[in-house]
């Protein structure tokens, strides 16, 4: 029935033979529940202008009943979670949408069944799309209220002109209210097939039973009858810098920074995950310190993104009142600079090191964590991309942060975005 | 089976100065999680000083006498260990993670900020530059500004739980001295009635000897007594707006007086009557019908959430685009009403039952949700033991006990409204 592909660092890759469902199978027996979660490869990032925003919304359709799991009946997706205790969602990204549960693990098959059932059953009835585009719009206007979230969307907006990460996985707020019920369909039978998803189980249960189950739910699905179809469109190299302001309503100034960095699976990948702790972990970070500390800004993050595809590396700062957005900048700038000449000191460097490794073994404390990791994991590259990264990041060193300073952060390479309170005259 | 029990597996230790120690041995993960309390919270502050609890937790770790903010942080963030306390209501909580091996680390760090803190004057000037700057960031959030409104109306102006407007909190955080928060220190911070939970790979016995080895000899003040009159419930209904620039979504609030606290009797029927009608947006009465079949938002949940050493609100918050706002609050309005006349049906009493006892299940499957939950029974005089008889309480629970409940704490008729957002 399956195929056992490897095992690797206590887990273990099986392909379901009937359809080529990958799974992952975690145990781990620390307390008496499971997390399972089926990872399928189709995110914003397989959308075009007309029905951005459509992975997303069909994730929300995927509540609304099936045959055997509907409201008329009782037995609506949440309500048969919620009646375990269980800890359940889905959401949308990039490249990928996923479902999980996280349950007391004589539920195992509760979850197995729900989710198989999901896969290729789900009603996707026009009067539910009516209903939920509503829902999602005001989870639209939600995300719409914080500046700061608009000030990264745009950053992302005008990185990205060609490629799809152009667009935030909400989608445009026309295409949410104008993209028909057929279409979202049609994403659900181009998409959600066995031998596009990975299924990953993590926590107290038996490896045989568990495999049986995941055999009888999902090994009655075929596997797609069309191939899946890629996503080619790449984004050509930025040649120069590109500035935009947001003026709104507000309190505080914004600044974010971007620049094109590689895809996940890129040997710099471990360097710049180690770049983005040198820069903002903690209150020892040098962005803490040369704006923070300096009561320029009142916060600072650095995020190195993980992407399928090339992503961005954003750093972004709140202002001080009374601080200028220019000067924000350069001091963030003045940072970068002293690590285009200086290394690292071996401190910093361990301390980042140190950071990456105890979260990881932080997230090992609940099955949720571990899910998450992998499921990310497999999302962007390979699961062995969740266990590998710590062993890569050992590895990396102070010349190593040197170079990617001086390969990415260039002036030509970067995205330059201002939230600007509208009462605020600059 | 009796020593699979929390109580069983649970060594509890007092110490003499007045500390509780409460250590479970988990050895599956190299971690170890720290969960607890000390009774000084935002509730002593004075006339005048909101904010004042707030700001001396949070300056805890920017000086002792033996060490620099940057000595203490550089310490903890290379082991990639975590420890801090923050300010409740009534309480300060302690929260911390580390590797089993660097378990001294956060213990000597905690004892150190909680015994010699020296709340240098230029660290508080940075602090409170911060704080006011996310209460500005506040200002412009449609939820705090709701919630904030709300909190004005239901309760009187001495409540724990009135808030006191953002530019009000402003002005007097930063009036707040060193002197001020050294004041606090000395009155509120304290061994006596400190309650101590660790959970994870470590050994009881030597835990023992390290907390005695480093907040043994720790005095401190004696928690005061904590005594709050009950709020009374509102005696009609009331509405009003919080008019904010560019917010496509609103934020509604509808609230009354909880008069529920933590230990009274019927609690957990109170619980069990507040998810069915709306803890969960995706599963509860108000979700499936607000917004699983009219659309109207993407997140509506009820809730008490402050019953606990005292009473405080019973809310029900919604977001919404504005031309759906008086639709939202009579249909929620009214499945209350609904709610209150027919009572809970006994397949949803029987679904909450189980839901309970598994969301229990899994809450505890974590070091820290292990630690947080014991903490809490301590700190509610529960014990231990408690966590074990939860499950059976919970299923003991009958439609006559929620209904009484629902009748009791339910009151769609006198809900104070408020909308936070842009609204023409």
């Amino acid at each position: 029935m399956f195929t056992k592909i490897t095992e690797y660092e206590g887990i273990t890759e099986y392909k379901l033979d009937a359809n080529d469902l990958k799974v992952l199978l975690a145990p781990r027996r620390a307390a008496p529940v499971v997390a399972f979660m089926v990872v399928y490869r189709v995110g914003s990032r397989n959308e075009a202008v007309g029905h951005t925003g459509s992975t997303h919304l069909l994730e929300h359709m995927l509540f609304k009943g099936t045959p055997t799991y509907n409201k008329q009946n009782g037995t609506q997706v949440a309500a048969v979670l919620q009646k375990q205790g269980a800890v359940f969602n889905a959401d949308t990204w990039f490249d990928r949408t996923r479902y999980y549960e996280m349950l007391p693990n004589d539920q195992l098959e509760l979850a197995i069944h729900l989710e198989a059932d999901r896969m290729r059953n789900s009603f996707i009835a026009d009067s539910d799309r009516q209903s939920e585009m509503t829902v999602v719009r005001n989870e639209l206007e939600r995300g719409e209220n914080d500046p700061a979230r608009i000030l990264d969307e745009r950053v992302w907006a005008l990185a990205f002109r060609e490629h799809p990460y152009h667009h935030p996985t909400i989608g445009w707020r026309s295409d949410v209210e104008g993209v028909p019920t057929e279409r979202l369909k049609e994403f659900y039978d181009t998409y959600y097939h066995p031998n596009n998803a990975t299924a990953v189980l993590v926590g107290d249960f038996d490896e045989q039973t568990a495999l049986d189950l995941i055999a009888k739910h999902f090994g009655g699905h075929p596997r797609s009858p069309q191939p899946i179809p890629p996503m080619y469109t790449t984004e050509p190299q930025q040649e120069g810098e590109i500035r935009f302001k947001l003026r709104r309503s507000g309190q505080l100034g914004v600044v974010e920074i971007g620049w094109h960095i590689p895809e996940a699976r890129h040997p710099d990948t471990p360097v710049l995950t180690v770049l983005d702790h040198v820069l903002s972990a903690g209150v020892t970070a040098r962005l803490y310190q040369a704006l923070v500390e300096t009561q320029l800004a009142v916060d600072e993050h650095a995020s190195s993104s993980q992407f399928i595809d090339p992503g961005l590396f954003t750093i972004d700062a709140t202002l001080n009142q009374g601080v200028a957005h220019e000067t924000v900048e350069q001091a963030i700038y003045a940072v970068l600079d002293q690590l285009r000449t200086e290394d690292v000191t071996d401190a910093e460097l361990a301390k980042a090191k140190n950071l990456i490794l105890t979260q990881m073994i932080y997230l090992r404390d609940s099955p949720f964590g571990v899910v998450n990791a992998i499921g990310e994991a497999e999302a962007i590259a390979d699961w062995k991309f969740y266990v590998d990264l710590p062993k890569q990041v050992e590895a990396v060193t102070a010349a190593d942060i040197r170079r990617v300073i001086n390969t990415y952060f260039t002036e030509d390479n970067r995205t330059v975005g201002y939230f600007i309170p509208k009462e605020e005259q600059l | 089976m009796s020593n699979h029990t929390f109580a069983a597996r649970t060594r509890r230790f007092a110490l003499d100065n007045g500390i509780t120690l409460l250590v479970l041995e988990n050895r599956v993960n190299p971690t170890v999680s720290l969960a607890g309390y000390l009774r000084a919270g935002a509730f002593f502050n004075p006339q005048g000083k909101e904010g004042l609890a707030s700001v001396t937790t949070s300056m805890l770790n920017k000086g002792t006498a033996k060490r620099s903010k940057l000595e203490i942080a550089d310490a903890l963030e290379s082991t990639g260990a975590r420890v801090g306390v923050s300010s409740n209501t009534f309480t300060s909580s302690i929260n911390g993670q580390s590797l089993s091996k660097d378990l001294p680390l956060i213990i000597s760090t905690l004892a150190e900020e909680l015994r010699e803190p020296t709340f240098p004057a230029e660290e508080l000037e940075k602090l409170k530059q911060r704080i006011v700057a996310s209460i500005r960031e506040d200002l412009d959030d449609t939820r705090s500004r709701a919630y904030e409104r709300m909190s004005q109306l239901i309760f009187p102006q001495h409540s724990p739980f009135y808030r006191i407007s953002a530019e009000a909190l402003i002005q007097q955080v930063e009036q707040l001295t060193a002197d001020d928060i050294r004041g606090f220190h000395q009155q509120y911070f304290g061994a006596p009635g400190m309650i101590l939970t660790l959970v994870g790979d470590v050994d009881a016995d030597e835990v023992r000897a390290l907390i005695e080895r480093e907040l043994g000899s720790w005095q401190g003040a004696v928690a005061p007594q904590i005594d709050v009159a009950e709020t009374p419930l509102q005696a009609a209904p009331h509405r009003e707006i919080v008019a904010m620039k560019d917010k496509a979504n609103c934020d509604v609030i509808l609230a009354h007086a909880s008069r529920l606290r933590r230990l009274n009797p019927d609690y957990l029927a109170a619980m069990i009557a507040n998810r069915a009608l709306g803890q969960s947006t995706l599963s509860s009465r108000l979700g499936l019908k607000v917004r699983d079949e009219m659309g109207l938002t993407y997140g509506i949940n009820s809730s008490f959430s402050e019953s606990g050493i005292a009473d405080g609100p019973f809310t029900i918050s919604v977001t919404v685009a504005q031309q759906n706002i008086d639709l939202a609050i009579d249909t929620t309005l009214e499945l209350v009403r609904e709610y209150r006349t027919d009572g809970i049906r006994p397949d949803e009493l029987q679904d909450e039952q189980s839901s309970v006892t598994g969301s229990f299940k899994i809450g505890l499957a974590t070091n820290g949700g292990m630690a947080g939950q014991i903490a809490s029974a301590e700190l509610f005089g529960l014990g231990v033991g408690y966590l074990d008889e939860y499950p059976s309480l919970i299923r003991a629970l009958t439609k006559d006990e929620i209904d009484a409940a629902i009748r009791k704490y339910l009151h769609p008729d006198v809900m104070t409204a408020v909308i936070a957002g842009t609204v023409d």
